[in-house]
């Protein structure tokens, strides 16, 4: 018997988005515990915590076959964030989420990362809609999903995270990027 | 990371231990909502699944992993047993649960016992502990039963738990 669990490798001009390998757990870790970096995504409380946030995602791509990519610098081949398609139990949709470690802010990585994330969901896997739920005081990544063409549609409950806002994202139709039907990524590469 | 995971398929005398299924989420959670969980622990719906999608990711990580056990003669599911080893874990741990009306009648200790045989053989796998709250005095005759001994020394999932220590095919047919 077999788990299929398939996570491709995708590459922007400057980045590339891949599976999540043990050797990242470090710089996962790293950005879980530390509550400054990561209010706004979910802090784990410690190492261990961080270790089955870490394996949860692992298994969140093998029961959905989507989940977050380690995001990855090209030129030097070092983890510089997560990105990708969220959705959980509690969940109230599919979302787009984006993180960059530390070190690695204001250089648009982000929204690099989170765009062609977001052009996967709709090309690869059929998705019509996506959102991105965002805690209250989150300037930074109200202002990333606004650049990424995102609005601000209702204030919700999460289950995790408490009150946050959900944004809502424009549709593959509004981005141009119809469902790739032959199954060819390289027609949006 | 690997695309396809080989989950490997035990068969026993009753059972089949298997990869769990997106779908049989709900035994799970409806087994860790439960009083049934209290040596566990308690979880609610989001909670569970992230325990549940925890356990699923250990199979690509690590190349074990938690097994649904379902009964050959009507494939109804009895229960679960995994191989776990949560970032704090010191040692690789052997666990068990029964699903609701399975109990009593030696599943858990037959699937636990194919299931640790696979850990030491196939899989190879240098030791293998069962973490045990002090208060599951039926996990604890489940331990015992299956050969395994109470180590005073290893130290536990917490600081409470009971370290109970399956040895080797090899060294149980020498003592």
């Amino acid at each position: 018997m077999t788990l299929s669990l398939h996570i491709p490798r995708l590459e922007t001009p400057r980045l590339i988005l891949r599976g999540p390998e043990p050797a990242d757990f470090d710089s996962y870790a790293a950005f879980l515990t530390e509550p400054k970096r990561s209010w706004g995504f979910g802090t784990e409380e410690d190492r261990p915590k961080a270790w089955r946030w870490f394996a949860c995602n692992i298994g969140h791509w093998a029961l959905h076959g989507y989940g977050y990519f380690t995001v990855e610098v090209k030129e030097t081949g070092q983890p510089c964030g997560i990105a990708g398609i969220w959705n959980p139990e509690g969940w109230p949709e599919p979302e787009v989420g984006y993180v960059v470690f530390d070190g690695y802010e204001g250089r648009g990585i982000a929204f690099e990362a989170a765009t062609r994330a977001r052009e996967w969901a709709y090309t690869e896997l059929g998705f019509t809609t996506l959102t991105s739920n965002i805690v209250p005081g989150n300037a930074r990544s109200v202002a990333l999903a606004e650049r990424m063409g995102a609005w601000y549609e209702r204030s919700y409950r999460n289950v995790q995270m408490g009150e946050e806002m959900l944004y809502r994202h424009p549709g593959p139709e509004a981005l141009g990027i119809g469902s790739d039907a032959d199954g060819s990524p390289e027609a949006y590469a | 990371m690997t695309d396809i995971v080989q989950i490997p398929r035990l068969e026993t005398e009753r059972l089949i231990l298997r990869a769990p299924q997106a779908e049989e989420f709900e035994a799970y959670r409806a087994l860790v909502a439960s009083d049934r969980a209290v040596h566990m622990f308690q979880l609610d719906r989001p909670a569970a699944w992230k325990e549940f999608a925890a356990e699923m990711g250990h199979w690509p990580l690590f190349g074990y992993g938690p097994w649904h056990v379902e009964r050959r003669e009507d494939g109804a599911l009895v229960g679960a047993i995994s191989l776990l080893s949560h970032d704090h874990y010191p040692e690789t741990e052997l666990g068990w649960h029964l699903y609701d009306g399975h109990e009593g009648q030696g599943y858990a200790f037959e699937a636990a016992t194919a299931a640790r045989a696979w850990a030491f053989g196939e899989r190879g796998l240098p030791s293998l502990v069962s973490y045990i709250d002090p208060a599951n005095t039926r996990s604890i005759a489940l331990a015992e039963r299956l050969g395994a001994t109470l180590d005073r020394e290893a130290r536990g999932e917490d600081a409470t738990d009971l370290v109970y220590r399956h040895s080797r095919p090899a060294e149980r047919v020498a003592q």
